[in-house]
């Protein structure tokens, strides 16, 4: 995790220092499988929403410990004011140690289909070409924040460092109130948003359901010029 | 990549439900997904469109062009598709009733998809006439998928008991063709030159033809048969035949294969078999009856005719004749055993009916509305005794035998409808030249009129001098067509009866009066305006069509759309039969299964446009 997310900065303090931390890594990433998801140039804050390349992100794990390991991804593109199914992914990781027994019941994915999966660093490498030059979203985007640094620096010897919009930080942001303790879970919103229930828990439907929460979020805000800055998440 | 979430949302709905596992595989990798909070617009009308919607959930309003009509869509219902399929602005509004989440395609893929699946393209049909045609012929399929036998709809071949055919040749004897008959034990041998079907002869052929003239046997049977008999191919359906056999009252029909040969004789009775309760076995029973009792009795089987023809699948416009010849039978019948009480008939006159069954466009539960007209000859004094006591059996008669006494009270037994030619003359001439915009839709009834007894030239008189009237009067079709035009779907019911969240009015649709009757209407108008004589709804739209009233699509698309809701209403007669109810033209709308809802609707939506047009060519406009 960045420093500046860490620290929980508020934007006008944290983008001077995320650029200087971005130009570091842009530097270790020299020669790494990662030099060309770092080559791509940086938006600004005030870059209008509606050119703003997202990808919303979600990733199946069997726990949340800083060594968890990483079972599943999927991904979508949001685009123009909808999301594009045309570029949905959703990719197995193979994984070699034993599954946490929890996490499998939840996600339903045993050993065995785990096994059938690609290598963790084939799956990055295709997940961060689509990640060029995007901003991720996500549903509490600090955990996918913390998989994806930790899967990089175990894979490449690199930190993740990217931009985050996170469907729950917006919520609370934009239309707080009093909610009960699992009120911002991404379920509980999507019902009162009035968006489907979905049967299935796997890394694309979730990605799915952030992106749709997202387009209803935006929605309700009905702020038509809307910035990358105005929905980034502090990290 | 497929995405299964959406690709399993997708089959569950028509048409995406008939495409293939891959196909939709492949479609869920074209969609994109949007957002629409309430009360927003997601297609404005009027304007270039090109993307094809399906709601995923949420709820949208389509507010139909140029009317105060809404539709309102809901999970996996589709828009956005007629101005893609003309590749034209669109016409209709839409706006989002709930937060909504909508699946689009690109104009492409979407019409990719619709040219390369037959299913999508009878289900996305660029207007919504040819989905309701589509919409006929399904109900129909889906009838014949049932359990219940669609016996009327088999093909002719099917009813043959026999396999094998005799027949014999024109110059052989009466005697031999008798012997033929004996032998393979038929009533009817028909007679073949070279292969060819020449002639038939029959039982009765030979008592009347040979016997009873006491004719040589020896003679050839060419003499007698009667020559080149009316055949019907064995790949026609049974309605076809029976049809042909009422209609030229003949007994015994030659069936024939595609090459022309003759592969057997269908009699009436293999029909009657084979339809066991039927309407004809009813006609047949009234026409036996001894006393308005029997009538009542025979009549009373009209419920049980019309579950029956319902369940073999036979259309709504031969239901509807199979019951107004019921209504015709019993009419006729306690009008001639009335006669017979009472003596002949001192003067010529004609019973003539007026509305649904003049049409022959009877249902169940149908009241009466009848009347005398006498000849000029009349005298009060004279003769009205026996005329107001003829109507009485008549008519109670008719009551007892389940057609109800006319609580408009036209009748017979009311003076006013029981009036010598002369003051029927007068009485329709000041309906037509001086019309009382109050009282014209009470009298639209009496323009549909047929004799069923009695001297029908009276009845043919009154109608063909009250078309002549009619047509040269435009004020007065004016005031008929705005009187039509203002007999509206009522909107408030129907927004409710779209709004399936709105529960709040429990009140059922009247398919006789909010759905059959402005098309029963527009097709008077059409007649009286341009003077046509045919009495029925769809002979009159044809004919309308034949004086260019309307145009050809036009009048097939109203001739579709008053089968369909004419159908709806005998399904649902039938059903409430099947419950042990009395027929009803009132229904529920959560009785409609969502195929039958959402056709009604298109079919509303064309009645409203062609009340518009009426009320444009013949009432100025005004409405």
């Amino acid at each position: 995790m960045s420093l500046a997310g860490s620290l929980g900065l508020p934007g006008w303090l944290a983008e001077p220092l995320w650029q200087r931390q971005w130009k570091k890594v842009v530097a270790e990433a020299k020669g790494t499988a990662m030099q060309g998801y770092y080559a791509a140039p940086q938006l600004a804050p005030d870059t209008p929403l509606g050119d703003v390349s997202i990808i919303a992100l979600d990733f199946e794990s069997d726990g949340l410990a800083e060594d968890a390991a990483l079972l599943e991804v999927g991904w979508v593109t949001l685009r123009s004011g909808g999301i594009a199914l045309s570029g949905a992914r959703r990719r197995r990781i193979h994984v070699t140690k034993g599954l946490e027994a929890k996490a499998v019941t939840i996600h339903q994915i045993t050993d065995s289909a785990a096994a059938e999966g690609a290598p963790e660093a084939e799956v990055l490498g295709e997940l961060l070409e689509a990640l060029n030059g995007a901003v991720v979203l996500a549903h509490f985007a600090q955990i996918e924040a913390q998989f994806l640094n930790t899967a990089c620096q175990r894979q490449f010897g690199v930190p993740f460092l990217g931009r985050f919009i996170c469907t729950k930080h917006l919520e609370e942001h934009w239309f707080p109130k009093v909610r009960a303790a699992d009120g911002l879970r991404l379920g509980k919103l999507r019902a009162q948003y009035g968006l489907p229930w979905y049967r299935a828990h796997d890394g694309l439907t979730d990605a799915i359901a952030c992106a749709e929460l997202f387009l209803a979020q935006l929605a309700r805000k009905d702020a038509p010029s809307l910035t990358l800055g105005d929905v980034l998440c502090p990290m | 990549m497929e995405v299964e979430e959406v690709r399993s949302f997708l089959a569950q709905f028509s048409p995406f439900g008939a495409l293939e596992g891959a196909v939709l595989s492949y479609l869920s990798t074209k969609i994109h997904i949007r957002y629409f909070r309430s009360g927003s617009t997601l297609v404005e009308a009027d304007a270039p469109n090109q993307l094809f919607s399906i709601v995923r959930s949420g709820a949208v309003e389509l507010r139909i062009g140029g009317t105060e009509l809404n539709h309102r869509l809901g999970e996996g219902q589709c828009f956005g598709y007629p101005s893609l399929l003309r590749g034209d602005r669109t016409r209709n509004q839409v706006v989002a009733l709930e937060d909504t989440l909508v699946y689009q395609l690109d104009a492409d893929d979407f019409l990719a998809l619709h040219n390369e699946h037959q299913a999508v393209q009878d289900f996305f049909h660029s207007d919504e006439t040819q989905r309701l045609r589509k919409a006929v012929e399904a109900l129909r399929s889906d009838n014949e998928g049932k359990a219940s036998q669609p016996m009327l709809g088999v093909p002719v071949r099917n009813l043959l008991r026999r396999t094998e055919v005799a027949t014999g040749g024109p110059v052989m004897s009466i005697a031999d063709c008798a012997a033929i008959m004996l032998e393979q034990n038929v009533s009817t041998l028909p007679i073949c030159d070279h292969g060819r079907l020449v002639g038939i002869i029959t039982d009765k052929d030979l008592r009347r033809r040979v016997v009873a003239k006491q004719l040589a046997y020896d003679r050839p049977v060419s003499e007698i048969m009667t020559l080149d008999p009316m055949t019907i191919s064995g790949a026609e359906q049974a309605l076809s035949a029976k049809l042909i056999m009422s209609r030229y009252d003949i007994h015994h029909l030659p069936v024939t294969n595609d090459a022309g040969a003759i592969i057997g004789v269908l009699s009436a009775n293999d029909l009657l078999t084979r339809l066991g309760m039927n309407a004809l076995h009813v006609v047949s029973e009234i026409n036996a009856a001894a006393d308005p009792a029997a009538v009542a009795q025979a009549a009373k089987k009209l419920t049980q005719v019309i579950v029956h023809l319902v369940d073999s699948g036979v259309d709504a416009d031969h239901i509807a004749r199979f019951v107004s010849a019921i209504g015709e039978a019993a009419h006729k019948r306690l009008i001639e055993l009335a006669e017979a009480a009472l003596g002949p008939p001192p003067i010529p006159y004609a019973l003539v009916v007026f509305g649904s069954l003049a049409r022959s466009e009877q249902a169940g539960g149908s009241d009466q509305d009848n009347g005398f007209i006498l000849d000029d000859s009349y005298d009060e004094a004279q003769h009205g005794e026996y005329f107001a006591a003829l109507a009485q059996r008549l008519c109670d008669g008719l009551n007892s035998a389940g057609y109800i006494y006319c609580p408009g009270d036209i009748m017979a037994t009311n003076d006013k409808w029981r009036q010598p030619l002369k003051n029927w003359l007068a009485r329709y001439r000041r309906w037509i030249e001086t019309p009382d915009p109050d009282n014209v839709l009470n009298t639209t009834i009496f323009f549909d009129m047929r004799c069923v007894s009695g001297e029908a030239k009276l009845v043919d008189t009154l109608r063909e001098q009250v078309l002549s009237w009619s047509k040269a009067n435009r004020i007065f079709v004016s005031f008929i067509a705005r009187a039509a035009a203002t007999t509206r779907i009522p909107l408030g019911f129907f927004r409710n009866f779209l709004l399936e969240h709105d529960e709040q009015e429990g009140n059922a649709l009247d398919l006789k009066h909010q759905a059959i009757a402005p098309l029963v209407d527009i097709g008077r108008v059409h007649a009286l305006a341009a003077g046509l004589s045919p009495i029925s709804t769809i002979n009159r739209l044809s004919a309308a069509c034949d004086a260019d009233q309307i145009s050809g699509e036009g009048s097939a698309d109203l001739a579709d759309c008053f089968e369909f809701v004419r159908e709806t209403r005998f399904r649902h007669q039938a059903r409430q039969i099947k419950a042990g109810k009395a027929p009803t033209n009132n229904l529920n709308p959560e009785t409609l299964s969502s195929f039958e809802r959402e056709h009604l609707k298109d079919a509303f939506r064309l009645i409203k446009t062609h009340l518009e047009n009426i009320s444009r060519r013949h009432a100025g406009g005004i409405s």
